[in-house]
């Protein structure tokens, strides 16, 4: 399986599942975060930047929020993760879970501030469990990724 | 060494092009409004169609279970929707009379605002479509000539606006959204009041009336038709708790909303009313001068 197709997947799927886990509320995890965040680790080369970025936007028309708001966050936060990919693939799965929560912290409190600084105010501490929710998914997310990558020799 | 230096820096500068061009976007998105046209056609292109792709299954299996449905609950189903029928006639009788006074006292007036019949029923695509946001999602859009601000009510009263209509499908905010307030009066005491949305299912809520307030439990809340966003006279909910707290100065009203917003499968979209826009308003102004 080439890249592109691989992207291509994990994207659709990613939106399926994004839309699919709406009617969690607060609880929905963001899953195309966590498949990028995947393949940052696993395979670094495959997503670049604006790939990231444009995936970002898909997520904004998606979720519905301000048209930019999710891809700048998403390429931070690929940027940091895909920096620290050789050190993070060293650590156990319990170990990469609580990356993973801290790095949806982040997200989550970005998103507020960029609401706060537009003037809708929106802040409800329930908008956290997201992470808690995408942070316990993460096991999940990692060995099924897995097992495909290892099936179609996806690098 | 050096290439790896290299491409880093290379990385970064790519991560800070994005980031200002996402700035830019939040910007004019949020502060023009022209980010509409690429909202919508990242929406018809890519949203979309994953959208009836996910709902397929679901949709499946409904009409799996409307096949076989027995034949004795459609008797009775017909046999009540008869009886329904019959009494909705007798009203309309009486309705028939009020609508010809009302034609006449509009002529008085000589307000004859145009008011049609043409109603549009859509079906609901997704009914919880943001996370955090009260939002619906229809299955009709500018293809059938929908537009941003207007106004989508139920069988039993008011559920929300448009808020953006790409080309086959179009979103709608709930009243209930913690963001949306309606401006709406209470029927019986005339009292202007502003609804205000909690993100909980059925339940609504004016945080701002005077102690002295006269509103009772039971009452009607309708909309009002104040700042012209939504048509007036359309049923909202009944007041289900007045809680006058001393300490608060204010007494809080909580309304139970006539439509079940949390599961909601078809919509109705009214076109004998436009609400007025901040541009129309601008027009309006220049046009006096």
């Amino acid at each position: 399986m080439n890249n592109p197709l691989v992207i291509i997947l994990s994207t659709f799927i990613s939106v399926i599942l994004t839309i699919s886990t709406f009617p969690l509320g607060y609880l929905s995890p963001d899953w195309m975060l966590l498949i990028i965040l995947y393949w940052m680790i696993a395979v670094p080369s495959m997503y670049n930047l604006y790939t990231v970025w444009l995936i970002g936007i898909i997520a904004d028309v998606t979720v519905g929020s301000i048209l930019g708001m999710n891809a700048l966050v998403y390429i931070f936060l690929s940027f940091i993760v895909k920096e620290l990919h050789k050190s993070l693939r060293y650590f156990t799965i319990i170990q990469q879970s609580i990356i993973i929560l801290i790095v949806f912290l982040i997200k989550v409190t970005f998103l507020i501030w960029i609401d706060s600084l537009l003037g809708s105010e929106i802040f409800n501490i329930d908008m956290y469990f997201v992470a808690l929710s995408s942070a316990l998914l993460w096991p999940a997310v990692f060995y099924s990724l897995r097992y495909f990558r290892r099936r179609y020799n996806i690098a | 060494m050096d290439r790896i230096y290299k491409k880093s820096t290379k990385e970064f500068y790519t991560l800070v092009f994005l980031a200002l061009v996402s700035a830019g976007t939040i910007i004019v998105d949020h502060k023009y409004k022209q980010a509409d046209y690429a909202r919508s056609m990242i929406n018809d292109l890519i949203v979309y169609p994953i959208y009836n792709i996910s709902s397929m299954p679901r949709n499946f299996f409904t009409s799996f279970m409307k096949e076989y449905q027995d034949i004795e609950t459609l008797e009775s189903e017909i046999e009540k929707l008869k009886r329904e029928n019959m009494s909705l006639k007798i009203n309309l009788q009486e309705f028939e009379a009020l609508r010809e006074e009302n034609i006449r006292l509009r002529d008085i007036q000589k307000k004859t605002k145009e008011s049609s019949n043409k109603q549009t029923i859509a079906k609901v695509l997704n009914n919880s479509a943001s996370p955090n946001k009260k939002i619906i999602i229809i299955d009709k859009g500018q293809n059938d000539g929908l537009y941003k601000g207007q106004n989508v009510i139920g069988i039993k009263g008011l559920i929300g606006q448009i808020i953006e209509s790409n080309s086959m499908s179009s979103k709608v905010i709930l009243i209930n959204d913690k963001n949306h307030n309606v401006p709406g009066v209470v029927n019986r005491t005339g009292e202007k009041v502003i609804i205000a949305g909690e993100n909980k299912d059925n339940e609504l809520l004016i945080q701002f009336t005077p102690l002295d307030t006269t509103v009772e439990e039971g009452d009607i809340v309708t909309t009002s038709g104040v700042a012209g966003r939504f048509k007036s006279k359309i049923p909202i909910g009944k007041v289900t708790s007045v809680v006058k707290d001393p300490e608060k100065k204010f007494s809080e009203i909580k309304i139970k909303t006539f439509e079940n917003l949390s599961n909601i499968s078809d919509v109705i979209l009214i076109w004998d009313y436009k609400p007025i826009s901040e541009e129309d308003t601008t027009k309006e102004e220049t046009n006096n001068e």
